[in-house]
């Protein structure tokens, strides 16, 4: 069986988005990650919250793949965040220096309150 | 490494003990099945639980290059694993069936260069795999690529 992911868009305020991500991200996620991006886009979202609470596993073409994300979202002037990062992969986060492109924080309450103070 | 029994050149007089040789399949999502079973197998070693993790990582970074790079994903090539301990570090060799040579970056990966468009977004595991063990060793012959990881105790504090 495929190493399964389910990325769910979520309206937080108009134009904020939480990206809910479930099970392991890979390469076999690429489907699941833009399409909710691309939803939560099309519907108003400047930033995205990805929310890594349901995360089991991620792997080398999973940080790949949010490199690519990352990529997309400069060029649309879009803002990404990660929430809920467990404490191996913000680990991850540091060593490849996506926190300093996703801004990490503990939760979606953290976040928002960053966003706010913007 | 030398071309003797696994895990042979770590330290002169050390004794190692298999915990498991396990034949993987060549499919999609074995390296996270790697991951899982080395976690089981170690989970009685003296091993933090930040370090097993860690080495987790590295054991599905290995085997997916294993699955990528050296079987291409032909389904009747198998990917070995081998777990061994001795008092003093664990050991996992990860062996494919490639033939092309050791599997070898040649650029290490850099965030801004991928942003730039300069790098491919991909091409993380080798420098994972590298930041989460102490020891990698890469080797190869005709017919294999082997890679082994080496997580030493001594850097560990006891789970």
């Amino acid at each position: 069986m495929l190493p399964q992911a389910r990325i769910a868009s979520r309206k937080v305020t108009s134009a904020v988005y939480a990206l809910d991500i479930a099970g392991d991200i890979t390469s076999f996620a690429e489907g699941a990650l833009m399409a909710a991006y691309t939803q939560a886009a099309e519907a108003g979202a400047r930033t995205f919250i990805l929310n890594f609470a349901g995360l089991d596993y991620m792997n080398s073409s999973g940080i790949g793949l949010l490199v690519t994300l990352l990529i997309r979202a400069n060029r649309q002037q879009h803002r990404l965040l990660a929430v809920e990062l467990k404490d191996h992969y913000c680990h991850i986060f540091e060593l490849t220096r996506l926190n300093e492109a996703i801004r990490v924080f503990a939760d979606e309450a953290a976040a928002l309150a960053e966003i706010n103070t913007l | 490494m030398s071309a003797g029994g696994a895990a042979d050149g770590i330290g002169a007089g050390e004794v190692w003990r298999p915990l498991a040789d396990i034949r993987l399949p060549t499919r999609p999502g074995t390296d996270r099945l790697a991951a899982d079973l080395v976690g089981c197998v170690v989970r009685c070693a003296r091993l933090a639980h930040a370090r097993r993790e860690q080495l987790q990582t590295a054991v599905g970074e290995a085997v997916l290059n294993a699955l990528e790079h050296g079987n291409t994903y032909t389904s009747e090539l198998p990917v070995l694993l081998e777990v061994l301990v001795s008092d003093g570090a664990l050991a996992v060799r990860v062996t494919d069936y490639g033939s092309s040579g050791p599997f070898a970056p040649r650029i290490a990966p850099d965030l801004d260069a991928k942003l730039a468009g300069d790098q491919a977004p991909g091409g993380w595991g080798f420098f994972l795999i590298e930041q989460m063990v102490d020891v990698v060793r890469v080797s190869a012959d005709a017919a294999h690529h082997t890679v082994e990881l080496l997580l030493y105790f001594d850097q560990d504090a006891p789970a």
